[in-house]
């Protein structure tokens, strides 16, 4: 058995983890336009210059040997044959297989706006080779201008910070982190930024920037007629499925590819993990596709189930943030808000259940909020303080030690 | 593996479990008379919880067979160990991002207090032999090591 | 399978007790040590406050202040003032029943068996009565009428007894202490709830109790118990559970209050309450010694070697006395009576009698002392003691020790009788001490405990290391009576001592340890000291004399501790006292009190490094003083 696994990411890497446990002796490929395993989570460390390449390493010392996995890095699958079940790489050369996972991701999205798409100081940050090619820049560059305050933005604009460059935020919404915070606990990220020389300009998005001569983007205009000089361009507008190589193949997309809950596509052996799925753009889940879809391609029955991906943690300046579920409540939301000098707490309930909770400042025993929110749990039923709920609430110990939640409440 | 069972019902709160484990875990030599309890760097693994009723629910890393800290690890700082089953956490690795205090379903975990770069969390002793001291300070044998399955 | 009750009891420096214990079919605290090992780490800090209802408040780094807002120094100092005041109260609870009783036996013309005591405090006092029995009254009124004092006015007697050089100190300190009994309350009252908050305040205070403690609760308790019971007298005697002889009815006596027992004593000699032994079946009566009383009557037992068996053990040593079966009854006065002993009692259906309701015990029968009606109570004691013997023997199963302890160990050593001893003056010892044969002095006091190692087993470990170091050890209370039975008290014990202290022990045929008695003998090496440090013009921080109260147990060893840091002493502890949890207290006790009255407190729960480190202070003050 020839199992093929495009992409280096942690879907990838989990995958073939799993594969390998139930398979022993099939052969395992992965291969990757990265040329180094890295978490996308941390590239921030690599362009401050906290850590190295190495240091980004998610895997195992001697990830490869120890799982006897093949790697070929550095190329680019451009072509999918799914009858003659073949991958054709840049290289030129055709990779047969018995299994494929697709799981190379996602590519930034630059917008469409002026020349943006074609200026050569212009980066997504998404890949190692992007923060390095930021590093680079960066070496000359003073004024960085940041497109978009979500966390690859605001991830962007901390490392560069060490480098001590003048950053500039754009944010079309009136807060930044929009999509995880509100307008409070963002409030805060806000403050420290711009304590450490970051500016913040709300509410606008670039209209127009164009290339000079030397076809590098000098200034871009926000649609109030602003204009901001930069000497280099991070966009972080989001990403979007890496469906390029799937272009010529029967494969069915829709936003990402399509996969069904064991994770296979509508082409026979052919399976999806992670960012390509469009399914949910975070780690832990990206990894729980990779082993669902690896144990699948091994014959072994699974789904992907545990699809809750409405939850962030956020670390900045060492002020930690959770949150889970809902961020903007809604009419017949009950709203409970709790705030201090040291944390800034709210939980969003309806119908005796939490819909959604932002804890910022102590995060310490708080991961039970995800399982109450998740699961839908009622919690009408425990007379406390809703920020003093904990797991204590739901305790139960089952077999072999085991916590467990308590159904009865 | 070894997991320290708990009996919820035993417990007292005196948190000389959580002392024990600040104890094992303080970075000066000395004694447990000399452990500064003023000092917030010294901090427990472990915990006490309250239910709504005021009963006691001791709150100790279960080293789950399927652990959702590992699993939410993007740096590979946190790994079940292959050969005792416990999760150990490698502090350099870390990338202090906490999606595993998020993620622990039962929330075990925090992140440090001082710097909030670390995850406080249990390693079995493994540096004082493997035999949680926290067990060994338990008054009341509310919490006991035990060899289970897995 | 056997019939021992459990096998894991405590370590003990007697190892011939500790397998005696271990064989018990009965339970003793050694059995209980390890139930109890596990102990509360905010306790054992001190940092564990429950003066309020909002308590417990416990202090971690989460919580660094109760809350009331007290913080880690006001929680432990209030504690610790809180302990030094209770400690004292015991202390001056014992002086005031001792001087009540001389003053009662000198209204009734009763013996006066120590005139030596009588005209030292008599002297000191200034009390020229021609009268025997009314020199006694005016030295006990004047006694009592400093304790009745109330906290603002100044005891008198205090500037008599104390050394002159420290009488100064105290007072640049204004730390000299109002009426002692006022002292206690104002002690407690300054530590409840949302009072005093200033833990240096506080310790201040502390040394207060402790020169009201030591001058009163200690110095004269011995002196005033010599004026009615006799002084001590040197010489060799049985020690351990040897002492018990089933031929007799034998009542264990246990507590801190000699003089209770004058009358009962006395008693037992005559022929017609012998004859009342001698019908139930024994030979007479013997009174076994335990605890720091029993190391009272060992001390003047010189005086009535007809009724006292001997020295049969410490506190801890008790319930293994009792579980001989050969005892057939109790009389307790105070502590370290261990509520331990009362199953055991039962069990061996031992009759326990309190004669003190401070110290009433669950199940014993209480018969007051009281001075009035004291001839109808030793008689109602004797009737029971009788009957007692008579309902238990046949019925109940002895196991004896016969061989445990020695038959040789020095007792009777006193500021009095060791000075008679040199000849009548210090300065054969204090030319030993500037030659270097006697490399300084210990004070090995206190009491005995289990967790410091075991039973006495820090405290023989200690002296062991610190004869051989050529220092000479002076023991009180119950590190005694460990001592003694582990047979360093014995001449043969120089063999132990270092080349030049050896040499001397043998010279002068005495032990390498000796033995002053009870703890409130700590009373009597502070005379001794004092005396020395007079010979060599010298205040007593400078002399190379140490105190250690390695197994301290209580909270009267905390106010004994509190008197040799007022008296600027080295006090060596194997246990905090409860006070490590405060930065401040660690570093007044242990640092800046060098600066304040010249002593310190050294933790330290081991005998090889505690021994170094007393050496090394003891090397400091020879050097100090050019010797």
């Amino acid at each position: 058995m020839k199992y093929v696994i495009i992409g280096a990411g942690v879907a990838g890497v989990e995958g073939a983890k799993v594969i390998r446990s139930h398979d022993k002796e099939g052969e395992i490929l992965m291969v990757s336009a990265d040329t180094q395993i890295h978490s996308r989570c941390m590239l921030h460390k690599f362009i401050s210059g906290e850590r190295d390449e190495k240091g980004l390493d998610f895997t195992e010392e001697g990830f490869f040997e120890q799982y006897r996995i093949g790697w070929k890095k550095g190329v680019k699958v451009q072509r999918i044959d799914t009858e003659k079940r073949e991958v054709y790489l840049d290289t030129g050369e055709a990779v047969s297989y018995d299994k494929l996972l697709l799981a190379c991701g996602a590519d930034s999205f630059i917008p469409p706006v002026g020349q943006l798409r074609e200026a050569s100081n212009v980066y997504g940050l998404r890949n190692l080779s992007d923060a390095q090619a930021i590093v680079a820049e960066a070496k000359k560059a003073n004024q960085v201008l940041v497109i978009g305050s979500g966390l690859v933005g605001l991830d962007a604009a901390y490392g560069l910070l060490e480098r001590g460059k003048q950053i500039t935020v754009v944010e079309m919404a009136n807060q930044i982190l929009p999509v995880q915070l509100d307008a409070n606990g963002a409030k805060a990220y806000q403050e420290k930024f711009e304590q450490a020389g970051v500016r913040f300009v709300l509410g606008r998005k670039a209209s127009e920037a164009q290339c000079g001569e030397d076809g590098r983007i000098h200034k871009v205009t926000l649609d109030n007629g602003e204009s901001i000089p930069c000497d280099m361009v991070i966009v972080a507008a989001g990403v979007r499925p890496a469906l390029g190589c799937l272009k010529d193949s029967s494969i069915d997309c829709g936003r990402g590819v399509t996969v069904d809950a064991s994770m296979k596509t509508s082409a026979e052996d052919v399976y999806a993990a992670g960012d390509i799925t469009g399914l949910s753009g975070i780690w832990p889940n990206a990894a729980d596709q990779g082993r669902i879809a690896g144990r699948s391609m091994c014959g072994i029955k699974d789904a992907y189930t545990d699809t809750y991906a409405v939850k962030n943690t956020i670390n900045f300046f060492g002020l930690v943030t959770l949150c889970v579920g809902k961020i903007r409540p809604e009419e017949g939301d009950f709203v409970q808000i709790r705030e201090d000098r040291n944390q800034y707490k709210r939980v969003i309930e309806k119908d005796g259940k939490v819909e959604g909770i932002l804890l910022q400042g102590d995060i310490s025993h708080a991961g039970f909020w995800q399982y109450l929110i998740k699961n839908r749990i009622d919690i009408s039923g425990i007379q406390k303080d809703i920020f003093a709920v904990s797991y204590a609430d739901f305790y139960q110990i089952g077999e072999r030690g085991k916590y467990e939640w308590r159904q009865e409440i | 593996m070894k997991r320290i069972m708990i009996d919820a019902q035993k417990c007292d709160g005196c948190k000389n479990c959580s002392v024990a484990c600040m104890q094992a875990h303080r970075k000066t030599e000395g004694t447990i008379y000399d452990l500064d309890l003023t000092d917030p760097a010294n901090e427990s693994r472990n915990s006490i919880l309250k239910d709504a009723d005021g009963n006691y629910k001791p709150l100790f890393c279960r080293h789950c067979d399927d652990p959702e800290c590992v699993k939410s690890c993007m740096s590979g700082a946190l790994l079940k160990d292959p050969e005792s089953g416990h999760v150990f956490y490698d502090e350099k690795r870390c990338g202090s991002c906490f999606m595993c205090v998020m993620n622990c379903p039962f929330g075990v975990l925090k992140p440090d207090r001082v710097e909030k770069r670390r995850v406080i969390k249990c390693d079995f002793c493994v540096n004082a032999g493997g035999e949680p001291s926290c067990v060994a300070a338990c008054p009341k044998k509310a919490i006991q090591v035990e060899e289970v399955e897995g | 399978m056997n019939q021992c009750y459990g096998c894991s009891t405590c370590k003990s420096a007697d190892k011939p007790l500790q397998e005696y214990i271990a064989g018990l079919s009965m339970e003793t605290s050694h059995h209980r040590v390890e139930g109890q090992s596990t102990k509360c780490a905010f306790g054992l800090q001190g940092v564990c406050c429950r003066l309020c209802a909002n308590g417990p408040c416990r202090i971690t780094p989460e919580a660094p202040r109760g809350i009331c807002g007290a913080n880690a120094d006001t929680i432990v100092v209030r504690n610790l003032l809180r302990a030094v005041a209770s400690g004292s109260g015991c202390y001056i609870h014992v002086v005031e029943n001792t001087a009540l009783n001389v003053r009662n036996a000198a209204r009734n013309k009763e013996e006066i068996k120590g005139m030596g005591a009588l005209n030292r405090l008599a002297s000191l006092f200034g009390i020229q009565e021609e009268d025997v029995h009314k020199r006694a009254e005016a030295v006990a009124d004047a006694v009592l009428r400093d304790l009745y004092k109330p906290e603002y006015e100044k005891m008198e007697l205090t500037k008599a007894l104390a050394y002159e050089p420290r009488y100064q100190k105290w007072e640049e300190l204004g730390i000299l202490p109002g009426g002692a009994k006022s002292e206690v309350f104002h002690g407690v009252v300054k530590c409840s709830t949302n009072l005093n908050s200033d833990p240096v305040n506080m310790l201040l205070d502390c040394l207060k109790l402790g020169i009201s403690t030591g001058i009163y609760g200690l110095v004269l308790t011995n002196l005033l118990n010599d004026i009615v019971l006799g002084e001590p007298k040197i010489r060799l005697a049985p020690v351990g559970l040897r002492v018990i002889d089933l031929d007799y009815i034998n009542i264990m006596i246990t507590g801190h209050q000699h003089s209770m027992f004058t009358d009962l004593q006395r008693r037992l000699a005559d022929e017609d309450v012998k004859e009342k032994a001698k019908k139930a079946g024994a030979k007479g009566f013997k009174l076994v010694g335990c605890t720091c009383v029993g190391q009272d009557l060992q001390l003047r037992g010189a005086h009535y070697t007809e009724v006292f068996d001997g020295h049969a053990g410490n506190n801890y040593t008790s319930e293994a006395i009792l579980a001989t079966g050969a005892i057939d009854g109790v009389i307790s006065e105070f502590n370290c009576t261990l509520p331990g002993i009362e199953p055991i009692c039962d069990e061996l259906k031992i009759k326990q009698i309190c004669i003190d309701n401070v110290a009433k015990k669950a199940n014993a029968q209480l018969k007051e002392f009281d001075f009035e009606n004291r001839k109808q109570v030793t008689e109602e004691i004797i009737d029971e003691m009788v009957e007692a013997y008579q309902n238990r023997r046949g019925s109940v199963t002895m196991n004896l020790l016969a061989d445990h302890g020695n038959d040789r160990t020095l007792t009777g050593v006193s500021e009095g009788s060791l000075k008679a001893f040199l000849g009548g003056s210090w300065q054969p010892l204090i030319d030993l001490i500037v030659s270097g044969d006697i490399k300084g002095v210990a004070g090995v006091v206190g009491c005995s405990n289990l967790t410091a190692k075991g039973h006495d087993v820090l405290t023989v470990d200690l002296v062991k290391e610190l004869i051989a170091k050529d220092i000479l050890v002076l023991t009180a209370g119950c590190s005694s009576g460990g001592i003694e039975n582990c047979g360093l008290m014995t001449p043969e014990a120089a063999q132990l001592a270092g080349p030049k202290l050896r040499a001397v022990c043998e010279k002068l045929g005495i032990p390498p340890v000796l033995n002053f008695g009870p703890c409130l003998a700590i009373g009597r090496l502070e005379i001794v000291a004092t005396e020395l440090a007079e010979g060599l013009k010298i205040d007593l921080p400078q002399l190379p004399l140490v105190l250690s109260a390695a197994q301290w147990l209580e909270e009267q060893a905390l106010a004994d501790g509190c008197y040799g840091l007022a008296l600027g002493l080295p006090l060596h502890l194997g246990l905090p006292p409860f006070i490590t949890g405060s930065k401040v207290a660690v570093q007044v006790l242990t640092e800046d009190m060098k600066k304040l009255t010249g002593g310190q407190v050294i933790i330290n729960g081991d005998g090889k490094e505690s021994a170094d480190i007393l050496e090394q202070i003891i090397l400091e003050k020879r050097q100090g003083l050019g010797i």
